[in-house]
C-alpha cells in the first residue's frame, strides 16, 4: 500500500476525516536563506532512545534525540500499528532524516544541524501537545534553531 | 503535525512539514507543507536510497525560503520505487503448521522465534542495528511473554514500571520487529507489502497475534479490549468472519 487511496476504504476515510484542530490565526515566520539556517527535526514517530522512557498510551510530551545519536539507539513505541515500520527498521532516514540533514549542512546547503532533535507520538491529542510544543520552542531557541522540519509517520 | 507546526511557528520558529495524508493538511492549514505520495511510515521515501531521501528533504526545506505564505502546500512528484515487490525475495522458513488453539499457536510462535534466530543475527550484522527492544526483554523472553497471553494466561509483568497489558503491547511490537527484520535479512529487498503478507498470512507469529487479538477482545478487561482492538493487528490485516 502506498497512498491513502490504497488503504481499506474505512481506514482511509477515518484518516482523511480525522478531527484536526482549527486555528483562528495563521502564524508565519520568515527567515534568512537556507544556507544560514539552523535546522532541527521534530518527528511524531514516537521515537525514544533505547533504555530510556518509551511513550505509553497517548503521552502528549516529547523525547529528545541528541544529534550525535547513532541509529542503533533509536526505537519507536508509537501506539499505532497502521503504518509501515519495515522502512524504519532498515534505515532510520525514512522517518528521521538526520544523516541527510548532516550531509546538507556539510555541503553548505543549510547552515547547521541542531544539537538536539525531538519526537512526539503522533496519535496524541494535538491540544494536549500544545503546552509541550510551546515549551519545546524555548529549548529550540536556546539551541539557536530557527527552522524545523516536521516529520510524521 | 499540522498543529505542532502552528504552535512552533506561533512561538517564532519557522516550520515546514511533510504530509502523508493530504486532506488533513488541507483542513489544518499549517504554514508550509510538502505532500508526499508514500506509504504511511515513510515520509522521506524508500529506505537505503539517500539521493531520493535528499530530494524529498530538500524540496521541503526549500519551502522555508518562499515568501508567499501562509499557507504553502506543495506536492512531491516522485513515487517510492521500493513500493514495488521484488520477485527474487523468498520468505524465511517458518515453523507454522496448521496449528489452531491457543497452546499450539503459542508453541508455534516460540518455535519460530528460534528458527529465525540466525536470520535475525544476520540482519543485525548487515544493518548494524535492530529496532527490537521496546519491551526491554530479550527476544525469546518477549516471545514467551506473548505466548503466555496467547495460551489464555494473564502473566504478571516482569518489568518494573510496566503494567502487564502495556508490556504485552511492547512485547508484541518486539516480536513483530524481530520477525520482520529476520525476514528482510539478505541481499534481496522485499517491499513492505511482501513482508506484511508473509508475517500476517504465513508466519506462526502472525497466526498467534491474530488469535491473541480475538482472545483479548473476548476479555472482560476493557483495557485489554482496547489494546486488542487497535494495537495488535493492523486494520488492513484484521480477518473478518466468514
Amino acid at each position: 500500500m502506498t497512498r491513502l487511496t490504497d488503504l481499506p476504504a474505512a481506514q482511509a476515510k477515518r484518516l482523511a476525516e480525522a478531527e484536526c484542530p482549527s486555528f483562528e490565526t495563521r502564524p508565519w515566520v520568515n527567515g534568512p536563506a537556507l544556507s544560514r539556517r539552523r535546522v532541527a527535526i521534530v518527528s511524531s514517530a514516537g521515537l525514544f532512545l533505547r533504555g530510556e522512557n518509551p511513550f505509553r498510551g497517548r503521552d502528549a510530551d516529547y523525547r529528545a534525540v541528541p544529534s550525535e545519536t547513532g541509529p542503533e539507539r533509536l526505537l519507536t513505541s508509537h501506539i499505532s500499528v497502521n503504518f509501515d515500520r519495515t522502512g524504519l527498521q532498515e534505515d532510520w532516514n525514512v522517518a528521521f532524516p538526520l544523516d541527510r540533514l548532516k550531509e546538507l549542512a556539510a555541503e553548505g546547503t543549510i547552515g547547521s544541524v541542531a544539537a538536539t532533535h525531538y519526537s512526539f507520538m503522533g496519535a496524541s491529542d494535538p491540544l494536549a501537545m500544545e503546552p509541550h510544543a510551546r515549551e519545546l520552542a524555548g529549548r529550540l531557541k536556546s539551541d539557536q534553531v530557527d527552522s524545523v522540519i516536521l516529520a510524521p509517520v | 503535525m499540522g498543529a505542532l507546526g502552528h504552535y512552533l511557528e506561533d512561538e517564532g520558529i519557522a516550520t515546514v512539514g511533510i504530509s502523508l495524508i493530504r486532506p488533513q493538511i488541507e483542513n489544518t492549514k499549517p504554514p508550509r507543507a510538502l505532500w508526499v505520495p508514500f506509504e504511511l511510515g515513510r515520509p522521506f521515501g524508500p529506505p537505503s536510497n539517500p539521493p531520493f531521501q535528499r530530494r524529498v528533504l530538500l524540496a521541503a526545506l526549500r519551502l522555508l525560503e518562499r515568501q508567499d505564505g501562509p499557507v504553502i502546500l506543495e506536492d512531491f512528484g516522485e513515487d517510492d520505487p521500493r513500493a514495488r515487490p521484488d520477485s527474487a525475495w523468498i520468505p524465511p522458513v517458518a515453523a507454522r503448521g496448521n496449528a489452531t488453539g491457543g497452546d499450539a499457536l503459542a508453541a508455534g510462535l516460540e518455535a519460530e522465534i528460534g528458527v529465525l534466530q540466525d536470520a535475525y543475527l544476520r540482519w543485525i550484522e548487515q544493518s548494524g542495528r535492530t529496532t527490537v527492544g521496546v519491551s526491554g526483554l530479550a527476544p525469546p523472553d518477549s516471545a514467551r511473554y506473548v505466548a503466555d497471553w496467547v495460551r489464555g494466561k494473564s502473566p504478571p509483568s516482569p518489568q518494573e514500571g510496566y503494567s502487564a497489558p502495556l508490556l504485552m503491547r511492547f512485547a508484541v511490537d518486539d516480536v513483530k520487529a524481530y520477525s520482520l527484520e529476520a525476514a528482510a535479512a539478505g541481499n534481496v529487498r522485499p517491499s513492505s507489502r511482501q513482508l506484511g503478507d508473509w508475517f500476517w498470512e504465513e508466519s506462526a507469529a502472525g497466526a498467534a497475534l491474530h488469535a491473541l487479538r480475538e482472545t483479548c477482545l473476548a476479555s472482560d478487561d476493557e483495557r485489554l479490549k482496547l489494546i486488542a482492538g487497535n494495537f495488535i493487528v493492523p486494520t488492513a490485516r484484521v480477518r473478518t468472519a466468514v
